[in-house]
């Protein structure tokens, strides 16, 4: 079963893994005060030769878990993150969460629903799931918690 | 047997009626993500402000309880692990909702919750004066090994392959390392202005748990999402309790291993969880099943973690120590009413003291009946169409990260963690081990720095580390557990995948 | 389902009702947050709740105060934020530690000092004490003393973490007694060090007053010296440094008050300046502070300034002899 692992996949993966474990134990052992960084220094060693060790295994094609993520996945996903990085890293602060939580929650429905797009009847569900949704939110994190959020682009 | 002469203090109308607000609205708040049990009831102590001591502690005796319960509503449905200590629970509890078994794993871990729990909290009304030796015995070379029997446990838990839990493990070490150190108060790391104040475990373990879940839903694209179409199997309640006591060895572990880590200040309550789980998956004759929605796990998991909820109050109430963060908050409830914990607490309020565990006590019955009400129709969240409930999972992840501490930078570590992990799932990293590796870091450091210390104006490292019993009862078991995931990986050559597992 | 949407649009329109005022007269016209860089349960942050209580109240700022805890590092988490990623709008306060945040910024690795802060206000001021099991065969500060002399380095004390008021009355200490003692930082604040001392851990403790004098009514400690000028009315059998003929003076008192970040419009300090210390006045405040055994210190905006300003002066003299 280890035949249809996509190697290069792994390669890169634990490349990566093994990029940043090294990184971190350079830093460990190069940064000041030393007394701060014994307990990093010990982790990132071990951090860093497991990442190895893993490494070289993907290279030899001896990774047996994982399944990797195939084309068709990667096509479908696609939209569904540039919507969440775009919300999370960006919109929610500069928008305001209610405002983006509404228009990234109401994108993401429109995205991977499967009811059909020329139904009127799907659109008004759609904008009444959203309403919901956001009502609760309100209720719960501004009024009953007293959250303060960013605010909104209207103030 | 004090405890049962102010049992009737408890049902005067207006306190019932705290109760019962303290139980439903513990529950709910529990289930929110972000709201840890420490937030809800410093968020409740403003309420008791304007009660009397008996009736504000009553309030917050139930609300502890049933946040702690509550949290595995979130981490069962929504695979969001409300706290720490629900970690456990979404390793087996999550799996079983998509199986549609949601019914049937929310009332096995409400029952097993009020078990577990009630245990607990006869222990502190029986056993209080023995529990309180027990919590000091913990010093920070205890605490050390404790810490690093924790990190022998990451290898083998919810991992396919012992080297990738073993690095899963090393990654979450390095991420509680971000930040200021405790000790030295030195930066190391802080790569990006949003971790400068370190990894929030709350936000990490939104982001490590539900936003992989929520790609996961997105990969399947629209068309695949439709074709899975969950059954909610009803299941009865009875069958629950009869599937709960004909699995006594979890419910046992579980309890135990709770009310005794529970005991130990700082510690117990995060890894608890973990603990019972992972000993109680070596111990079952079943321990393959663990992990593809064994009722075994969610019995272990939630029995622990409310165990630990009587045992944590031990230093509290006759030492004046609080224990753990959640105690911290209930010592302020005390003393904005004048009231002092300590040896003569029993004697000088019992008045208020007795209402207050007892509150625990019906708290748990209270909490164990409206859950088992609510599981049957709360299981139907899994036939809740995936696309919105990927939607609903990501909104609550952002404001639940958000509100920890109204950080926008806790929402970018808790999306840049999500997104890591998924990638890591896929080749086969799991986000268990991650989290325990960044739960005890902070742990493993501090208490080898201040024992290092001590030790060098003392009696010298090496006659500190490895002298009294309970260091030496404590590195056994590390050997132990060591010497038993070597033997396992021997006999079994771990690889298979879960996948493979389940088949 | 209707009600949904109408929810939705009170929610928006609420929102957008919000909307910042140019002039500051309306000041303050929602919620403000305080916050705490210590966490939930801390002695700073549970009377941070009591003295904000009363906010509420129309003749205080008539509007809620929310407390916001950004705990780690000693403070430093918290304090960094306040000064670098906090709005300085008037809805963003911050309470202060001083002699801790002082410290730190002389020790240096932080984003913040004096200056990145305007002090509105103090309410507290806790002495630090030193404590030792109630077992212990100490029974003055000069057993502990004559104890370090014959085994130097060797008398373990704990304390809340380094650069905080323990850690300077620790520094004083060594320094006026003319030894080297071993000062053990805990990970767990004030109530991790309180355990050590109790637990045996440690031979001693610098802790707080407040809670010295709880453990002290719990039977686990006894308290052998107070780090201030004069004797606390809380603990009033204990004698001070001084008296036991150590020259030591307030530097590590823990004053505790609300400050903002600098930059605040100055109309909105001014407003924050006379109203917030009447509201510490308040009587059920200092009743509820009395009942928790925390000593009150009221001081005003001008007050603060000028007790920041010496610390700062008293402090670096201090550490730089580290």
């Amino acid at each position: 079963m280890s035949t249809d692992l996509p190697r290069n996949q792994h390669i890169i993966a634990s490349g990566l893994i093994s990029a940043v474990g090294i990184t971190v134990a350079y830093t460990s052992f190069t940064q000041e005060p030393a007394g701060a960084f014994v307990f990093p220094r010990l982790i990132s060693s071990v951090f860093a030769v497991l990442a190895i060790w893993t490494f070289v295994k993907a290279v030899l094609g001896c990774s047996k878990v994982g399944a990797g993520i195939s084309g068709v996945e990667m096509r479908n996903m696609l939209p569904g993150l540039i919507v969440t990085l775009i919300y999370a890293f960006w919109a929610a602060k500069e928008l305001g969460f209610y405002t983006a939580t509404t228009i990234a929650f109401f994108i993401l429905l429109t995205i991977y629903d499967p009811a059909p797009h020329n139904a009127p009847m799907t659109w008004i569900k759609r904008v009444l799931i959203t309403a919901g949704f956001i009502a609760v939110m309100y209720g719960l994190f501004a009024v009953l918690l007293n959250v303060f959020t960013p605010r909104e682009i209207f103030s | 047997m004090e405890f049962l002469f102010y049992m009737g203090d408890v049902f005067t109308p207006i306190n019932f009626g705290l109760l019962l607000l303290g139980t439903i609205g513990g529950l709910i708040l529990g289930a929110t993500p972000g709201l840890s049990p420490t937030m809800t009831v410093a968020l409740m102590i403003p309420f008791t402000f304007k009660l009397e001591p008996q009736q504000g502690l009553i309030l917050l005796g139930a609300a502890y309880t049933s946040t702690v319960a509550g949290g595995a509503v979130s981490a069962i449905l929504l695979k969001i692990p409300g706290a720490p200590a629900n970690i456990a629970t979404t390793l087996d509890g999550h799996t079983m909702a998509q199986k549609g078994e949601g019914a049937k794993a929310l009332q096995l871990s409400f029952i097993a919750s009020a078990i577990g729990g009630l245990f607990g909290v006869f222990l502190l009304i029986f056993l209080t004066p023995v529990l309180a030796q027990w919590a000091l015995a913990f010093g920070p070379s205890e605490l050390f090994w404790l810490a690093i029997l924790g990190v022998t446990v990451i290898g083998t838990l919810d991992s396919s392959s012992v080297v990738k839990g073993l690095l899963s493990g090393c990654i979450g070490l390095w991420l509680a390392t971000i930040g200021f150190d405790d000790i030295m108060g030195a930066q190391r790391f802080i790569f990006h202005s949003s971790v400068s104040g370190g990894i929030n475990v709350i936000p990490a373990l939104i982001g490590l748990f539900a936003i992989p879940q929520v790609i996961t839903m997105f990969a399947k694209g629209p068309k695949g999402t439709d074709a899975e179409i969950i059954v909610v199997q009803h299941h009865p309640i009875g069958k629950a309790f009869n599937e709960i006591f004909s699995r006594k060895r979890a419910l046992a572990i579980g309890t135990a291993i709770g009310s005794v880590i529970g005991l130990i200040p700082g510690v117990g309550g995060q890894i608890a969880g973990l603990v019972a789980y992972d000993q109680s998956k070596k111990m079952s004759s079943e321990s393959a099943k663990f992990g593809t929605g064994h009722p075994e796990g969610v019995i272990a998991a939630e029995s622990a973690n409310n165990a630990m909820v009587g045992p944590s109050l031990v230093p509290l109430l006759t030492l004046s120590i609080p224990g753990s963060p959640t105690a911290a908050v209930l010592l302020g409830g005390l003393l904005i009413h004048g009231i002092f914990p300590g040896p003569t607490l029993f004697t000088q309020y019992p008045q208020v003291v007795w209402p207050f565990i007892n509150s625990m006590l019906i708290g748990q019955i209270l909490m164990c009946v409206f859950g088992l009400l609510i599981a049957g129709w709360a299981a139907n969240v899994a036939r809740v169409p995936p696309a919105v409930m990927a939607a609903v999972v990501l909104g609550l992840a952002v404001f639940g990260s958000y509100s920890v501490q109204h950080s926008m930078g806790d929402v970018y570590v808790m999306a840049s963690l999500g997104l890591g992990m998924f990638f890591l799932e896929r080749f086969g990293f799991s986000a268990a081990p991650l989290v325990l590796g960044l739960i005890l870091g902070p742990i493993a450091e501090a208490n080898f720095m201040q024992g290092a210390m001590i030790a060098n104006a003392t009696v010298g490292q090496m006659a500190y580390f490895f002298t009294g019993w309970l260091n030496w009862l404590l590195i056994l078991i590390v050997v132990a557990s060591i010497g038993y995931s070597i033997w396992m990986e021997l006999r079994q050559r771990r690889y298979t995948t879960k996948e493979d597992a389940q088949a | 389902m209707r009600n949904w949407i109408a929810g939705a649009v009170i929610a928006l329109t609420a929102m957008a009702g919000t909307a910042m005022a140019d002039g500051h007269g309306d000041y303050p016209e929602r919620p403000i947050m305080l916050m705490v860089s210590y966490g939930a349960g801390g002695a700073t942050d549970f009377q941070a709740r009591i003295v904000t209580m009363t906010a509420g109240n129309e003749d205080a700022l008539n509007m809620p105060v929310a407390i916001l805890n950004k705990s780690g590092a000693g403070g430093r988490v918290g304090w960094n934020w306040l000064a670098t990623q906090a709005e300085a709008d008037g809805y963003t306060l911050g309470a202060y530690n001083v002699p801790h945040f002082i410290a730190q910024s002389i020790e240096g690795g932080v984003d913040y000092s004096t200056d990145s802060f305007e002090p509105i206000a103090n309410w507290g001021a806790d002495p630090a004490v030193f404590v030792v099991a109630a077992d212990s065969k100490f029974n003055s500060m000069s057993d502990v003393i004559a104890y370090a002399t014959d085994n130097p380095g060797g008398l373990t004390f704990s304390g809340a973490g380094l650069f905080v008021g323990h850690h300077i009355a620790a520094l004083q200490l060594e320094k006026a007694a003319g030894v080297e003692l071993a000062y053990i930082p805990n990970n767990a604040g004030g109530a991790g060090a309180m355990r050590a001392v109790i637990a045996g851990e440690v031979l001693g403790g610098v802790n707080n007053l407040s809670d010295a004098f709880r453990a002290r009514e719990a039977g686990t400690v006894k308290i052998l010296g107070v780090f201030d000028l004069e004797r606390n009315a809380f603990i009033d059998d204990v004698p001070t440094m001084m008296e036991q003929g150590y020259e030591i003076d307030n530097a590590s008192v823990n004053y505790r008050g609300v400050m903002v970040p600098a930059g605040t419009p100055q109309p909105i300090i001014d407003h924050l300046a006379a109203v917030v210390p009447t509201m510490f006045e308040n009587g059920r405040v200092a009743s509820r502070m009395e009942a928790g055994g925390s000593p009150m210190h009221i001081m005003n905006r001008e007050e603060v300034l000028e007790m920041w300003a010496q610390r700062q002066v008293t402090l670096e003299a201090l550490l730089a002899d580290l």
